[in-house]
């Protein structure tokens, strides 16, 4: 369990929601092909930030959600940050990740990472606050609470959905629903948030999500944003 | 002399017509025509390589991939192709690429064969400049939409709005149409291929 925050102002947690839209980097960048090559030899950085070890986006990288073997011991490791808000996210998660699943975690061939980085719409905060919380207590809760977050998306909003949440845990889960809530209503959980975000904002991954990071033999490929298919992961990584 | 007037609106069926009339005529010559659809796969490329520079770089230009690999990347950037775009995001980008195409196309073919003078063109050159700014405004409506993009998900201001950004992208598609307008208006009294632009005249 992450050491408990001395109780604080729970929100807003620095880097979500905060209103400020970055400058349009990617639009300043669209120039064209041509600086996509000029950039191809300047992303990722040194040799060190391109293993998944040091990867800035794999700080804490055995407490986040995983599925499949260790990444670092993975042939192919994918860690995707997303926001259980995010309308794209859904589609990757609905239409992906399974696939990730099947042909990747399963098999044991590679890895799949879960991090939170809630920064599209305001109930994705405490929303990713409660999946810390149950990710804490019970691994399978937590990706029941995470595929509930996605299939019924357009339910949720600022004002239900810690108790929405707290009732899909009580019905679905073995999980002492209430305290869960309390926890996450308390700030139990605000620091393992904003390490996600902090991961996110050290590995320059700009505020879109979802972004998805691709390592094959422990060593930094590349990401790609937006609800990637699994034939472009699978052609990305050569698998 | 020559007066120079600020282009009007398209309130009338006729002046969407005088569009249609004139794109097909333009597009109808077969260089115009593949610098239109070139002109929209770049602008097309151009938006869905910007929204993955880092995957562009790393994977399809650069890295040691195989050819195959690196082709189906790229075309898994692509609206349809790929499955980064919601199909209504993906339907405008496509919209927003074809218009784009088929704007500078009349552009192109007002300035090679008209000029910028021809006699009695109702104002071509202030079609041309309203023409360019639309355009402009266009790229800049698109420009500002990948770079704010919700279709990736996104954050900020654009959560506000209730199209989650589209907006900008709709915008886009308005400018180019007003854009094309002013073009075809300001090639009345011209000929393209011996016809006259203006069926009326």
């Amino acid at each position: 369990m992450p050491e408990r925050p001395e109780r604080t102002e729970p929100r807003p947690i620095e880097g979500a929601h905060d209103r400020v839209t970055e400058p349009p980097r990617r639009a300043v960048l669209a120039a064209g092909i041509g600086a996509a090559v000029g950039l191809a030899g300047c992303s990722g950085g040194g040799d060190e930030e391109r293993s998944l070890e040091s990867h800035p986006a794999a700080t804490n990288l055995s407490d986040q959600p995983t599925l499949g073997p260790d990444p670092l011991d993975a042939d192919a490791t994918v860690i995707a940050f997303e926001d259980p808000s995010c309308t794209r996210c859904r589609a990757f998660e609905q239409e992906t990740v399974p696939k990730i699943e099947s042909e990747l975690t399963d098999p044991g061939r590679g890895a799949f990472v879960f991090r939170g980085y809630p920064v599209v719409y305001d109930w994705g905060e405490p929303a990713t606050k409660a999946l810390e919380a149950v990710f804490d207590r019970n691994v399978d809760a937590f990706w029941a609470l995470k595929d509930h977050y996605y299939a019924a998306q357009g339910s949720f909003g600022d004002g239900n959905v810690l108790a929405r949440t707290e009732s899909f845990l009580a019905d679905e889960t073995t999980l002492d629903a209430p305290a869960v809530i309390e926890d996450v209503e308390d700030g139990a959980y605000d620091a393992a948030v904003q390490a996600d975000l902090d991961a996110a904002r050290d590995a320059d991954l700009g505020r879109t999500t979802p972004t998805v990071l691709l390592f094959k033999d422990g060593t930094y490929r590349t990401r790609a944003q937006g609800s990637v298919s699994f034939s472009l992961i699978e052609s990305t990584l050569d698998l | 002399m020559s007066t120079i007037s600020l282009p009007r609106l398209p309130m009338r069926g006729r002046d969407w017509r005088l569009v249609g009339r004139t794109l097909r005529l333009v597009l109808g010559i077969p260089a115009y025509a593949v610098f239109g659809a070139v002109i929209a796969v770049a602008t097309l490329t151009l938006f869905v390589v910007s929204q993955n520079l880092a995957l562009v770089g790393d994977a399809v230009v650069g890295g040691a991939l195989p050819l195959e690999n690196r082709v189906a990347i790229l075309l898994e950037l692509y609206p349809f192709l790929g499955t980064i775009y919601a199909p209504a995001v993906g339907t405008v980008l496509l919209v927003v690429s074809t218009l784009m195409g088929a704007n500078l196309a009349l552009a192109m073919y007002h300035v090679r064969e008209h000029g910028l003078s021809v006699e009695g063109s109702g104002g071509s050159a202030v079609g041309l400049l309203f023409g360019a700014l639309g355009a402009g405004c266009a790229a800049c409506g698109s420009a500002v939409l990948a770079g704010l993009l919700s279709i990736v998900g996104a954050t900020g201001v654009l959560t506000l709005l209730p199209l989650e950004g589209l907006e900008f992208s709709l915008l886009a598609v308005a400018m180019l149409c007003l854009s094309m307008f002013w073009l075809a208006d300001g090639m009345r009294g011209g000929e393209i291929r011996g016809c006259p632009v203006d069926a009326r005249r």
